[in-house]
């Protein structure tokens, strides 16, 4: 890239500061430099007043008791953090979430990296493919709940169906509700198949930026496939998988349709959000409400902070 | 009582969800005072304004609320919300004392709480409750301290329907009257092979479940607390025990499917009984023969399905009240407009106009039994009530799930008796553990720790 000739002109360097041209010129470019900050300023203000001033309120309210049925708010230093990790439903949420993010993680970054190496290469119909893969992560995840709680159920579901058609069992297993890792296992299952596509779209991105040359020469070097796909394209896309990791935490953190559609409020399936929901709008607890949000959104940070480390490496190519 | 026939979970989720956002910010950005009930010191004008009502359902015949503004010169802005979302839109409006509703939905539910909190304008101070208490039978389940905080306007109470056709086919004749002729006669419909599984439990950790065990626990004699909130179930020979161990057996038992686990009260009826696939359900919700079971293009059991006067123990047992009610939050703009809206919305000759008495372009769809017993009445004579004389004694003599009104912290409570009540049904505690954790829930709650 080429550089501009001309440095900039500052008042101070046009050495006539008395000039009426100088001057003009000085006003013309004070008001150009303004100009960024105008045109940021609404975006600005908008975050700043519906994202950060709430944050901060956020972080703030949750070291104070804040209950509609007992008022008034007052300091309550960690009660509320205390009174959370007491409660037993909240704790078992936790790990049930715990769970959502590691299989979630794991599983649609490994099927994204998938999807995105298929895809990588140019192949009549490529776009449709792409196309159709994203329907999932355009789909509600009510909608998704509803489709697969036809698929879980144990009466007339798919998968007893199989199981019973192919006389591997009587086909009417409870799938969903009985067995806590099953069940968590299977509403994760139902979010992978949403959050994956978006997986696969990044690290795609990711791919594409891979010069062809690489290959070639890697090829002519006698490197298999397999070994180029683990010293070439594995190291070149962890920007994409960096990111695909990060939102595929941020979504598993925060699930809450699909652990509810299919299988209600029940211990063996709850995630920390639909008791952050239970505690602020059923309860009316909201100090304790501010403080589960606080921590899942530290623990949102922590995994980021952590995936970008150890994953994120700057590609320059 | 969190409607689920008329809004579905599914569509609860969604809705939570971004109730849940939309409401935390509203919460948070206005600093979140601690629910302190106050007035936002309302219009005490009635004429010439605009009302917003929000409630769970869909707007009046446009002619209805014509015909009031007419009368009255206030313009109705109806809003039609699902329940979950209304619930979450109340509490983020009350604590954050925004304007959200002149009147809205108050739930037999969240009476308690609501009165509690203060939240809403006691309506004996607009309207002349005692002289209304006659009519409408529910109007207790509104009551606390001595306030009303909200007035019925439909008269939801649980009841047991059951298919003629398979229990006639299963030589069960006449209609059990006892729990125990029940339950004989669902094993009698299961052993004939006329379904696999008679008997509809809407075992889903949700709301519906809850409800259920209260209808139950009423048959078998019982009540679930007592007006000091301490639980009546722990005792093996209570009316609450056994009615959690019947459900439970059910299931064991096969009485009732396995897929069971999942269901939710609207799936249930929607899915299982209106389809065929079960004979019978213990505690459905009033109206539900004329709103579902008869409407073609919803049932394949049209004129089979009835209403059986619930079996008790020794005979019919008490009918149990969840009904919908009206109300003025603190921070309604035309609190005195709103009190005129709702005198309208539950009188007698709106009430008999609604359930198309008088003519199908005056009817409301979305209301199936009045709450005033005048209204009921002249709604079965006029032949406008499926099943109505069959609904009148039950209506007569329903009463409230809790004697005093719901708890203040009745939803942290029914969210222990549906996840207890659930972990028992899929095997995961036995029905004496379930029944001593959501007895605990109830002790720490009454005792405020």
């Amino acid at each position: 890239m080429t550089s501009t000739s001309q440095a900039p002109r500052t008042p101070g360097a046009t050495g006539g500061a008395g000039t009426a041209a100088g001057k003009a010129t000085a006003t013309g470019r004070r008001r150009l430099d303004l100009l960024p900050y105008l045109l940021v300023a609404p975006v600005a203000l908008f975050i700043i007043c519906l994202a950060l001033v709430p944050a901060v309120f956020t972080v703030v309210q949750s070291f104070f008791r804040v209950s509609a049925l007992d008022p008034p708010t007052r300091f309550d230093g960690l009660g509320n953090f205390t009174r959370l990790l007491r409660n037993d439903a909240v704790v078992s949420s936790l790990v049930n979430t715990g769970f959502y993010v590691l299989v979630g993680v794991t599983l649609s970054t490994l099927l994204g990296v998938a999807i995105a190496v298929v895809l990588q290469r140019p192949f009549r119909g490529r776009s449709l493919v792409i196309a159709v893969a994203i329907l999932p992560w355009a789909l509600p995840g009510v909608v998704e709940g509803i489709l697969w709680s036809g698929i879980f159920d144990p009466s007339s579901g798919l998968i007893n169906s199989l199981v019973a058609s192919l006389h591997l069992g009587s086909g009417d297993t409870l799938l969903l509700g009985q067995h806590r890792l099953l069940t968590i296992a299977l509403i994760e299952l139902v979010q992978v198949w949403q959050i994956t596509p978006l997986s696969a779209l990044l690290i795609l991105a990711a791919l594409q930026l891979i010069p062809a040359e690489l290959y070639e020469a890697a090829q002519i070097d006698g490197c298999s496939r397999w070994s180029a796909f683990w010293r070439i394209t594995l190291p070149l896309a962890r920007p994409g998988i960096a990111v695909a990791m990060v939102q595929a935490a941020i979504a598993t953190l925060n699930v809450f349709d699909q652990p509810y559609v299919l299988n209600g409020a029940a211990d063996t399936g709850a995630s920390v959000m639909m008791q952050t929901y239970f505690i602020s709008f059923q309860n009316l607890d909201f100090g304790q409400g501010y403080a589960l949000s606080l921590l899942i959104t530290l623990t949102t940070l922590v995994i980021s902070f952590a995936v970008v480390r150890l994953v994120y490496r700057k590609v320059e190519l | 009582m969190p409607k689920q026939g008329s809004a579905p979970a599914a569509r609860a989720a969604l809705s939570r969800r971004s109730a849940l956002a939309g409401a935390t910010a509203v919460l948070l950005s206005a600093g979140c005072g601690g629910g302190s009930g106050a007035s936002s010191g309302g219009s005490t004008q009635t004429s010439g304004v605009t009302i917003t009502v929000a409630l769970a359902g869909d707007p009046l015949p446009q002619a209805a609320l014509d015909t009031f503004t007419q009368d009255t010169g206030i313009t109705v802005k109806w809003v039609n919300l699902d329940w979950d979302s209304l619930q979450t839109k109340i509490s983020a409006a009350a604590t954050a004392n925004t304007y959200f509703a002149d009147a809205t939905n108050v739930d037999w539910s969240r009476v308690g709480q609501l009165g509690r909190l203060g939240w809403f304008y006691p309506m004996e101070s607009y309207l002349d409750t005692d002289a209304m208490a006659e009519d409408v039978p529910q109007l207790a389940s509104f009551s606390t301290d001595g306030h009303v905080v909200g007035i019925p306007y439909d008269a939801s109470f649980m009841v047991t329907t059951i298919n003629v056709d398979m229990f006639t086919a299963a030589g069960v004749d006449p209609a059990p009257a006892t729990i125990e002729e029940y339950t004989e006669a669902l094993r009698q419909i299961k052993a004939r092979g006329i379904v696999e599984h008679p008997l509809n439990i809407p075992f889903a950790a949700a709301e519906g479940l809850s409800t259920y065990w209260y209808e139950t626990t009423a048959a078998f004699g019982g009540s679930v607390l007592d007006e000091n909130g301490e639980a009546q179930f722990t005792d093996p020979d209570s009316g609450g025990y056994r009615a959690a161990e019947w459900m439970v057996g059910a299931l064991t038992e096969g009485l009732v499917a396995p897929g069971s686990i999942n269901v939710t009260d609207s799936q249930g009826q929607q899915t299982l009984m209106a389809q065929g696939q079960v004979a019978s359900t213990f505690s459905d919700y009033s109206g539900t023969v004329g709103t579902l079971y008869d409407v073609p293009a919803s049932s394949t059991v049209v004129g089979k399905v009835r209403y059986l006067p619930t079996p008790g123990v020794d005979g019919p047992a008490a009918n149990l009240s969840n009904p919908d009610g009206i109300g003025i939050p603190k921070q309604a703009k035309y609190p005195d407009a709103a009190a005129k809206f709702i005198e309208w919305f539950t009188s007698q000759q709106q009430q008999t106009d609604f359930a198309g008495v008088n003519g199908p372009e005056k009817a409301y769809t979305g209301y199936p039994i009045p709450s005033r017993l005048s209204a009921v009445q002249a709604m079965t004579s006029g032949g406008n009530l499926v099943q109505g004389d069959a609904l009148i004694p039950m209506l007569e003599k329903s009463r409230p799930v809790f004697e005093g009104g719901a708890p203040t912290w009745y939803p942290e409570f029914s969210n222990a008796v549906y996840t207890n009540l659930h972990a028992a049904a899929t095997g995961s505690m036995s029905v004496q553990a379930a029944m001593e954790g959501v007895a605990d829930k109830a002790e720490q709650l009454a005792s405020g720790s």
